[in-house]
């Protein structure tokens, strides 16, 4: 696999000897567009009930009247099962993986991610603060955030985490990778120790909540779930899409980025927001799925280039396919059974991460 | 203009400039020379509003402290001194970020094509296609000089002078491009526009600047012409080595000298002298 990306970023490069891959990013964004579709065609013909989305469109214009009872069973299926399944996939999918862009950008560095250095980790501490003391300790706050105390208690875990960790790994505009690296695992470990009171402490149906969260799946979707995501997750997307001049210019360092006219500060705390937000809002739902936030930059970098005005885009739809893809797989895999979710995206993205490892200690010192 | 009056920079509890005041007009070249530590880095940090200072500092007659961001961006450009790039940019990529705020000048049309125009200015037409990371060091410099100037591409911006800040420009190349890119700074002051470079080739100093600021232990040591600073006094006091200006070692000792070609302000160094 090495050799073959190697291989298609010389020759893509080559093909334009001018150096300008906007075209390419352009064209990559439809095709992944594309992509997208028919993975969410997938999402939504997969399942271990043998609902097929053509008998309910043949439904609407009538074209399988003798099956109404069948038809009937598989608009359920379809509408309060597949449906928010493949809508809460590709938010969440599109949510890790510009995360993790974000945070490369904003550490500088292509190894950063929120589920490398704890962010996801926070977050998920304030998830398990709010199941299992949503009803003595923290009952005021659950009572006031409603539908939103998971998700608000996720963000607010990630936000306090990538702060400590910016805090800690970041000295004047320059981020050591091994202090990152470092300061995220202790980050990581703390809040999971802080996490395994919670559990310890946790009643029986509590821990039945927990385990069912816990899971990195997303066999629990539904429309509640959606409307308590969704819109952070959408909010903290569309913020990102603002931040693609600014990263750019963060590329060549924070006194660099000033100079270009970029508001470095308030340009951080937006970034640090929007992955808060993102990771946030995705732990919430669907507890930790892993190295999408990696893999997904990753690969589009080496194939349109690092122009963040092009790889943002690519990036939430790579990543919103991506994690249907592996949605999909999960369900099919041992069916009618299903492996959690995270298990798949951590099967394909640890090799991935270790030839990141191999190739950057050979070639780059970045 | 560029005002600069009683400037003080202290980093921590140690101050490194005491009380510098200069100005640094459109149309010249400003060099800023002295030894290692003498403060010339933070000279350009604080002029760059990277470090807090004491004293003003004014830009075309505004307070530089309460210039926006973008003000600032439009008139003036920073070439730093050294830049590694985390993600793999190709070099064309690399210049176009110096279009992220500013305002080149050029019509909209013609801003596509400036990345090659400013890659030609510094000698390297062609190597849009080429990776950041796997060129080499002076390359890498140069592409940042072509960067910085798409960001200020035209000198005189709606009759506004704008300015090159220049922290060692020609560190780490070699003689032809060293005076390739003073040639590019010298076009870009004779066009109306102002550049304050940090050199340590005195010989080049020499050659290009209007004007020289001598830096010892953060206090000017010297500022005018070049003939009124580099005089054997007090370029021996700043550089605390014994130095003689103008004066042909003993026979039979070479030395190498741009200046002895009698190229100064020559257009064109393609021209193959070899």
């Amino acid at each position: 696999m090495a050799d073959a990306m190697t291989m298609s970023r010389t020759s893509l490069a080559a093909d334009r000897p001018d150096g300008d891959r906007s075209a390419l990013g352009r064209v990559a964004i439809f095709l992944l567009a594309i992509l997208l579709l028919a993975m969410m065609i997938l999402s939504m013909t997969t399942g271990a009930s043998g609902a097929s989305a053509s008998t309910i469109i043949g439904g609407w214009f009538g074209l399988v009247p003798d099956h109404a009872e069948q038809v009937l069973r598989d608009h359920a299926v379809i509408y309060n099962i597949r449906l928010p399944r493949m809508v809460l996939g590709a938010m969440v999918g599109a949510a890790l993986a510009v995360s993790g862009l974000l945070m490369q950008g904003l550490f500088r560095n292509p190894l950063a991610d929120p589920g490398l250095v704890g962010v996801s980790a926070g977050a998920g501490l304030g998830a398990v603060s709010i199941i299992v003391l949503g009803t003595t300790m923290l009952a005021p706050l659950t009572a006031f955030l409603g539908l939103y105390a998971l998700q608000i208690a996720s963000f607010l875990g990630g936000l306090a985490t990538t702060f400590i960790l910016y805090r800690v790994a970041t000295r004047s505009g320059q981020t050591a990778i091994a202090t990152m690296l470092l300061a995220g695992i202790a980050i990581g470990a703390l809040a999971g120790a802080i996490t395994g009171v919670l559990v310890y402490v946790a009643t029986d149906s509590q821990l039945r909540d927990l385990t069912f969260w816990g899971l990195g799946s997303l066999s629990g979707a539904n429309w509640t779930k959606i409307a308590a995501s969704g819109p952070i997750i959408t909010i903290s997307l569309i913020a990102a899409a603002f931040l693609s001049k600014g990263l750019n210019a963060l590329t060549l360092g924070e006194a660099t980025a000033a100079h270009l006219g970029v508001p470095v500060q308030r340009f951080k705390l937006l970034t640090i927001l929007a992955v808060a937000g993102a990771t946030g809002a995705s732990v919430a739902v669907s507890g930790g799925i892993g190295f999408v936030g990696i893999v997904v930059p990753h690969l589009l970098r080496l194939v349109i280039g690092p122009d963040h005005r092009y790889l943002l885009p690519a990036t939430a739809l790579l990543g919103a396919s991506f994690l249907l893809l592996a949605d999909a797989v999960s369900r099919l895999i041992v069916a009618p059974a299903e492996l959690p979710i995270g298990i798949i995206t951590a099967a394909f993205g640890g090799p991935f991460f270790l030839w990141i490892l191999l190739r950057k200690r050979a070639a780059f010192a970045w | 203009m560029i005002d600069v009056h009683a400037l003080s920079v202290s980093l921590g509890h140690r101050q490194i400039l005491h009380d510098v005041s200069f100005s640094a007009p459109p149309g010249a070249v400003t060099a800023v020379i002295g030894p290692n530590g003498s403060g010339k880095s933070t000279l350009m940090k604080a002029l760059c509003r990277d470090y807090a200072y004491d004293g003003t500092v004014s830009l075309n007659g505004h307070d530089l402290a309460s210039l926006s961001l973008v003000q600032a961006a439009t008139w003036r450009a920073v070439l730093p001194q050294a830049s590694s790039l985390p993600f793999p940019f190709t070099v064309r990529e690399v210049v176009a970020l110096g279009l992220t705020a500013g305002r080149s000048g050029l019509p909209l049309g013609m801003v596509r094509q400036l990345p090659d125009m400013a890659l030609a200015a510094v000698d390297l037409a062609g190597f849009g296609g080429r990776y950041y990371g796997e060129i080499s060091g002076g390359e890498q410099q140069r592409v940042q000089l072509a960067r910085v100037l798409c960001q200020v591409w035209i000198p005189v911006l709606d009759g506004v002078p704008r300015y090159l800040f220049l922290d060692e420009p020609v560190s780490s190349l070699d003689v032809k491009h060293q005076l390739m890119i003073m040639d590019v700074a010298r076009r870009y002051a004779d066009a109306g526009g102002g550049v304050i470079a940090i050199l340590h080739d005195l010989n080049l100093a020499a050659m290009y600047a209007d004007t020289i600021l001598a830096l010892r232990d953060g206090r000017v040591a010297g500022f005018g012409a070049p003939g009124a600073v580099l005089t054997d006094q007090l370029i021996s006091q700043v550089f605390d080595c014994p130095l003689r200006v103008g004066v042909a070692p003993p026979a039979g000792w070479p030395f190498v000298l741009p200046q002895s070609v009698g190229r100064r302000h020559a257009s064109d160094l393609n021209i193959k002298v070899a």
